[in-house]
């Protein structure tokens, strides 16, 4: 049976590790995150994220140095973002040793890309981020920083002609707050897409997971605060999911390669 | 003994080399015609579309070179996601293509009648076909999969593993001297470096 899955995202500012909140501009620092990604190699996390978060805002791209010393820490898979405006930077990616690129700014602007980065690379390692912000009208955006403004559910609705393996999707409003998911939004978007959904933003205990897997069908969070700034661990995530009669893949025993 | 990795532009070449080098082998990741025919054992990593690895192999001369070293000199291969997928006669991504031909079947999109998603990505647990001993130990664990087509393979006493995502589908299959898994090995960490090493082992 297919398990669900936990997986830890690192935010990148180009120097450190950060962890926003609502996806605030001052986002506090965290640490090394070559340490980070060996921590959860060896607490035997389904996958990882690794995201630059500022490379599109500044118009650079990801630092493949860093890039490649966090995925040698890695022998699950690893997803990496930021920046990504190229073929050739997802090339670069996947060379280097990731599974998925994550692509956000460039799919909206130039929402053709998708396919053309899946025609080459196949549909299963594209995956969109999108991330979800309610504003005042009580109607969820599309958050971007390209000044554009668009109700989610359109951008949702078009992307079904596109051709892409899986979303990571964000509530900006409970980015970092550790207060809940979002379960009305995940709700609305599991009716849009048939592809898999890791659903990230507001994990704060392990009653959050457990409510989201009993109230979604989703198989799939991606978090980052409960993981820095609690007791908390991945492993107990999973017997969150677990206690709600939905598979999860555990290990006993902590995995350090040798060498 | 030498593992040559085969480098056609079609990813994921780093992290396989990585897992065997944890696992102390010597590879090389190459396309160089003389480096493969050299080594002991060929591996085809790649992730990407059927349709743009067949032509990247052909473009190298590689397919040529691949069929005599593992089809006739009967060479240690191991195929990896795409690098399984292509030694199906046929391929459907984007469009039906023939492939390397080494193991009779078809690749064809992994379709989910209960509405499942669509890739069928994370992990799941594999079932051994048969009783084999090589096999016994990756019996039950859970692997990594990440695609959107399966290989339909013609003569199931092939099949060395199935999954089961609405449905039984094809997770690996060995044909005398060819191992190939549709699962990714290099990134299911414990359980996928023992299946390696069992396979590599047969032959160091």
């Amino acid at each position: 049976m297919l398990k669900c899955r936990i997986i830890p995202v690192l935010t990148f500012n180009g120097f450190a590790l950060v962890k926003t909140k609502e996806f605030g501009s001052n986002a506090r620092m965290i640490g090394n995150a070559v340490q980070a990604a060996k921590v959860y190699n060896s607490r035997n996390v389904d996958e990882l994220v690794f995201l630059d978060i500022y490379a599109s805002d500044k118009n650079r791209k990801m630092n493949l140095q860093m890039a490649r010393l966090i995925i040698n820490e890695c022998f699950m898979p690893v997803a990496l973002g930021g920046g990504i405006k190229t073929l050739e930077d997802i090339e670069n990616l996947l060379a280097i040793g990731a599974d998925k690129v994550v692509l956000k700014s460039k799919i909206i602007e130039d929402p053709e890309f998708i396919n053309e980065a899946s025609a080459v690379y196949g549909n299963q390692c594209i995956t969109l981020a999108i991330d979800a912000i309610k504003k005042e009208d009580g109607q969820y955006y599309l958050y971007n920083r390209l000044d554009k403004e668009l109700l989610l559910f359109n951008f949702l609705e078009k992307l079904k002609n596109y051709n892409f393996g899986e979303i990571i999707l964000t509530s900006v409003n409970n980015d970092g707050m550790m207060n809940g998911f979002d379960i009305g939004l995940v709700q609305q978007v599991e009716k849009r897409t048939n592809v898999p959904i890791v659903v990230s933003g507001g994990a704060g205990e392990p009653n959050h997971v457990k409510e989201l897997f009993s109230k979604t069908n989703i198989e799939a969070i991606a978090a980052a605060s409960i993981f820095h700034f609690t007791r908390y661990t991945p492993r107990d995530l999973k017997l969150a999911i677990q206690s709600v009669g939905r598979p999860v893949r555990l290990v006993e025993k902590d995995f350090i390669p040798e060498n | 003994m030498t593992i040559a990795i085969v480098k056609y532009g079609m990813g994921n070449v780093a992290s396989v080399q990585k897992v065997l080098k944890k696992l102390g082998y010597t590879s090389v990741i190459t396309n160089d015609h003389s480096e493969i025919n050299q080594a002991d054992l060929i591996l085809l990593p790649g992730v990407g579309s059927f349709k743009k690895g067949m032509e990247n192999l052909s473009n190298s001369g590689l397919v040529e070179l691949l069929t005599e070293e593992v089809l006739c000199n009967k060479k240690p291969f191991i195929g990896i996601c795409l690098g399984m997928q292509l030694v199906a006669t046929y391929g459907n991504e984007p469009e039906r293509v023939a492939g390397l031909g080494w193991i009779d079947g078809e690749v064809v999109k992994v379709e989910s009648p209960k509405g499942l998603r669509i890739p069928h990505l994370g992990w799941n647990t594999i079932k051994a076909a048969n009783s084999d001993e090589l096999y016994t130990n990756s019996n039950n664990r859970d692997y990594y999969f990440i695609h959107s087509y399966h290989f339909k393979a013609k003569n199931p006493k092939e099949i060395t593993f199935t999954v089961n995502y609405d449905g039984d589908m094809v997770a690996a299959l060995q044909k005398d001297n060819m191992y190939v898994m549709q699962f990714h090995p290099e990134k299911s960490q414990e359980a996928g470096m023992d299946l390696l090493k069992k396979i590599i082992d047969q032959y160091a």
